[in-house]
């Protein structure tokens, strides 16, 4: 038995939202052979439904519901006068209950021989009835699981080589990276890294978690420089080194750990893992001052966003990639596979990142990054708006205090910006999904799948 | 247009107004240290050599922090150094230059006097043999 959740975000009141992909990616993940898969709407105003996908008679379902339980007929549970104990945002959705008492908040569906058992025209739906809002549905699978489908990684190999390498530093640069290292972070880079390193006859773990964690210091030096550039005060919940230490000494530590890191990957004596990440760094260093000169026009345009992105976020994933598969000594054509998968998931996960500061749920101030003036492709789809494009401009065109901030906020999410950029971001993972297609990653390709989904589902 | 004044065009991409301002004399400094090395490979470690000096010095480590789009600008010299080493100088040589630049900015970080960048560069050039 192994158990999930599966998020999403809605756009609508009323939506079907189709989880069949994501319900097979799942499938694929966990290695389930033949058994089934037990789905739970956690929700009593999100169904689950199995029909077809056909826009036309997805409207008449959306007909039969309001016909069957019309909004605003007078329900007694929207009647907060006779009620008790009502939270202060309770919204008025008698309809909406009343329409998933018509539906299932259940579904068990049978996988064989791998494959999610639905007929030519069945889809799987999770039915928002009162949306749009983030949605969770519990997913359990039980039957024969493949037996090695997913390669161990070993985490703490990374981990205990970061702290390895920083114990033998001088304290005034390791003490500040020790810092923001172990504050955490998502380790997505150094992932890719093990993962990949799996897929080549020279599989080592030891010298997979020694690259993974160059790879991590490199990009931490990268975030240190970047903190000072952009005023931040905050990272991962605690004080930048910037802040907390002055920039001259962010300056050392940056540079530091830049020249340590090159340095490890350098004696790991793999010509192209060196080149590979060596190129990835300059891309990230000329990519940044393009993101500060753009910042001069504010908020930007969708093609200068993409091409700062390419290369400030992208080309470290694709390194990631690239340098594990190298390192394993995969054929030139999986290094490329994986190279351009790094890329499209690298900026798949920036547009996800750019999602957060609209999120209330993130943990993270909103708007920050409309604040630090930080390029957001959320901002550019707003500003570009016909309806709510004029303000947003204006409004960034000012100084930008928290009620400019705030105000900045809400025309975002009452746009479609959000749930373009969220599409936007699905499409590029599926197409990095693609990319793994025609090559044999030996078992690896559910794990990096899983892993791409959940990268960029982590805010919907 | 010789291959050596091809290779450093090539290379300056961004980086055009530094080599007025510093960065040629650096690399004809450094090109005497490179003797040793290819006749091909010498411009371009020559001017790895130059942009890391250079990266190092708009940075202002070990002084005044540089302001945010120097330090950037001295982050892609660094980088981009750093990215020519790797396609062109021995191991060895990139250790040393890696290394060299970890003593700098350690000394940088504790506020202590570090030895002449230039003469740790040369050093590291000299590393292979």
């Amino acid at each position: 038995m192994s158990h999930r959740r599966l998020e999403f975000a809605s756009a609508h009141p009323t939506e079907f939202v189709d989880i069949t992909e994501r319900v097979r990616d799942e499938i694929r993940g966990c290695g389930l052979r033949n058994g089934r898969v037990y789905l739970q709407s956690l929700h009593t105003t999100v169904g689950i439904a199995v029909n077809e996908n056909e826009p036309l008679l997805l409207r008449d379902f959306e007909g039969l519901l309001e016909r069957l339980a019309p909004a605003g007929a007078g329900y007694e549970h929207d009647d907060f006068a006779r009620r008790f104990d009502i939270p202060l945002d309770e919204p008025v959705n008698g309809h909406a209950h009343c329409r998933q008492l018509l539906l299932s908040a259940f579904a068990t569906l049978m996988v064989e021989d791998g494959e999610l058992v639905l007929g030519r025209w069945q889809s799987v739906f999770a039915v928002e009835l009162d949306g749009p809002r983030e949605r969770h549905l519990a997913m359990q699978v039980e039957g024969e699981f493949a037996a090695s489908h997913v390669p161990a990684i070993p985490e703490s190999l990374v981990e205990l080589e970061l702290a390895r390498q920083l114990m033998v530093d001088p304290e005034p640069v390791a003490a500040p990276m020790r810092r923001l290292v172990e504050a955490g972070g998502k380790r997505l880079r150094p992932k890719l890294v093990q993962l990949t390193a799996g897929v080549g006859p020279r599989s080592e773990p030891l010298r997979a978690a020694e690259l993974a964690a160059a790879v991590e210091l490199l990009h931490n030096a990268t975030l240190i420089h970047d903190d000072y550039v952009d005023e931040s005060t905050h990272r991962r919940g605690r004080p930048t080194v910037a802040a907390a230490e002055g920039p001259e000494r962010a300056i050392a530590v940056g540079d530091y750990y830049f020249a340590k890191a090159t340095r490890l990957i350098a004696e790991m004596g793999h010509p192209g893992v060196t080149s590979a990440v060596a190129e990835a760094l300059e891309a990230v260093c000329a990519s940044q001052i393009d993101d500060v000169a753009l910042r001069g026009a504010y908020p930007g345009d969708r093609e200068s966003y993409m091409r700062v992105v390419r290369g400030k976020t992208a080309s470290l994933f694709a390194a990631a990639c690239a340098s594990g598969a190298m390192l394993s000594e995969a054929p030139p054509e999986v290094v490329r596979a994986l190279r351009r998968f790094g890329e499209l998931l690298g900026t798949a996960f920036q547009m996800a990142d750019d999602l957060v500061d609209f999120s209330p749920s993130s943990g993270k101030p909103v708007g920050l990054d409309i604040r630090q003036r930080v390029l957001s492709l959320p901002l550019i789809y707003a500003a570009e708006d016909r309806v709510v494009g004029p303000e947003v401009r204006a409004l960034l065109a000012g100084s930008l205090g928290d009620a400019q901030v705030g105000r900045v906020a809400e025309l975002v999410t009452s746009s479609d910006a959000l749930p373009r950029v969220r599409a936007e971001a699905r499409e590029l993972v599926d197409e990095a999904v693609g990319e793994l297609e025609a090559v044999d990653l030996d078992g690896l390709r559910p794990t990096l799948v899983g892993l791409a989904r959940s990268a960029v589902d982590r805010i919907s | 247009m010789s291959a050596a004044v091809q290779v450093i065009d090539g290379e300056l991409d961004r980086l055009e107004g530094l080599w007025s301002d510093g960065l040629s004399d650096s690399y004809r400094v450094y090109l005497e240290s490179v003797g040793g090395f290819e006749p091909d490979v010498q411009p371009r470690l020559a001017l790895a050599a130059a942009l890391i000096e250079v990266g190092v010095r708009l940075q202002g480590l070990g002084g005044g922090a540089a302001a945010p789009t120097t330090l950037l600008m001295g982050d892609l010299c660094l980088a981009r150094g750093s990215r020519l080493l790797a396609d062109h100088a021995p191991l060895a040589v990139q250790v040393a230059f890696a290394r060299a630049i970890e003593v700098v900015a350690a000394a940088a970080a504790a506020h202590q006097p570090a030895p002449a960048t230039r003469q740790l560069l040369q050093q590291s050039l000299g590393a292979a043999n």
